[in-house]
């Protein structure tokens, strides 16, 4: 798969040090930017966009970005969206846990086999977003 | 009050795109869960940056250690600009570079090698004597045995408060000084998001089951509003 026309999609996860779903968003990301769409598709240090990085920010804003957040208060979403980032949509861990009711996902250090198995899924999604973005549907 | 042993806060960078951002989260991890349970808590580094004004009053309040995967140090600098000096700043990299180790340069946890898992050993071993040191310098600190220090959060005293939750005693670990912070904020007692905001605060490194918050909410409005009449500093 090529990349986008304006440069690999972002996939920027929250990694939230303090959850389970932090990691499970993590994960996620390097499985779509390391193993499905690795062509297409690419990472950036959250932390680093937050702190203003010039490089980082024009980044976010230029090309098409799929925020991966774990818990609720959006960290990555807000943060990109603060940046004035283009974002192409936002997947959140916790919505992945409503087709898995009474799951076990790990701890915020490894994540055990209900853990890895929804990583997957949130993974398949966001290549599939990937996908979709280069082929010029959306954002 | 009574005092409580002093927990430091740790904040890792975590950096998405580099080995060394993965090597920082774990050895943090580490730390908290086998080699210093219980004298240590984190902060997510996005959501203190993003404005997350209960984390930031924490890290005013307590010893912070940053932990960065890069010469950029984004959590040393997200720190001291939103809450004041760190008492320790440890840099990945430069660690690495010093013991002479490399990484595989795999990002994910599934895929590190057994270097990589020594190198977060490492870390993490650096990072408990780094937490072991300011946990000193602050007792000693305490017990005036140091010189005194005029920016270091780790100078401040951190006494408990205790609150009356469903018939239960619980203490909270810096409870005057979160007082403190949020009378020189300008919180009034009358204020409807009160509760709230004080609940928002102390939950970040005291845990509040959710069946338990308006338990919490209101013994924490009524104790604040005690704190203001007594004028207490």
């Amino acid at each position: 798969m090529a990349e986008p026309a304006n440069g690999k999609v972002l996939v920027i996860p929250c990694s939230g040090v303090g959850k389970v779903h932090g990691l499970m968003a993590r994960e996620a990301t390097y499985r779509v930017v390391e193993d499905l769409e690795p062509q297409a598709s690419a990472t950036l240090c959250l932390a680093l966009l937050v702190k203003g990085d010039e490089e980082a920010v024009t980044a976010v804003r230029t090309r098409p970005c799929i925020t991966v957040d774990g818990c609720p208060k959006l960290c990555s979403y807000k943060n990109v969206e603060l940046a004035g980032g283009n974002i192409a949509e936002s997947v959140r861990v916790v919505d992945a846990f409503k087709g898995h009711k009474g799951a076990q996902p790990g701890t915020a250090t490894e994540l055990e086999h209900d853990g890895r198995t929804i990583t997957e899924e949130i993974a398949q999604r966001v290549a599939a977003r990937v996908r979709a973005l280069c082929a010029g549907e959306g954002k | 009050m009574a005092e409580e042993p002093i927990k430091v806060g740790i904040i890792s960078c975590a950096g998405e795109e580099i080995p060394e951002g993965t090597v920082s989260r774990l050895a943090v991890r580490r730390v908290l869960e086998s080699l210093r349970p219980g004298q240590a808590v984190t902060l997510c580094l996005p959501l203190f940056l993003a404005g997350a004004e209960g984390e930031r009053e924490f890290a005013r309040n307590y010893p912070t250690i940053t932990i960065d995967g890069c010469e950029k140090q984004c959590a040393k600098w997200g720190t001291e600009t939103h809450s004041g000096p760190v008492s320790a700043a440890l840099v990945v990299t430069d660690m690495l570079k010093e013991a002479g180790v490399s990484l595989s340069g795999a990002r994910s946890g599934q895929r590190l090698t057994e270097a990589d898992l020594a190198a977060v050993g490492m870390v993490a071993e650096s990072i408990a004597e780094a937490l072991d040191k300011v946990a000193v310098e602050c007792e000693e600190r305490q017990s005036g045995t140091a010189e005194s220090s005029t920016s270091c959060a780790c100078a401040a005293s951190l006494p408990a408060g205790t609150l009356e939750i469903n018939g239960k005693s619980v203490r909270i670990a810096g409870l005057p000084l979160i007082f403190t912070q949020c009378r020189e904020d300008g919180l009034r007692v009358d204020d409807p998001e009160v509760s709230k905001r004080l609940l928002e605060i102390v939950r970040v490194y005291h845990p509040v089951d959710d069946h338990e918050e308006r338990a919490y909410a209101a013994a924490l409005r009524d104790a604040y509003a005690v704190f203001l009449e007594s004028g207490q500093h």
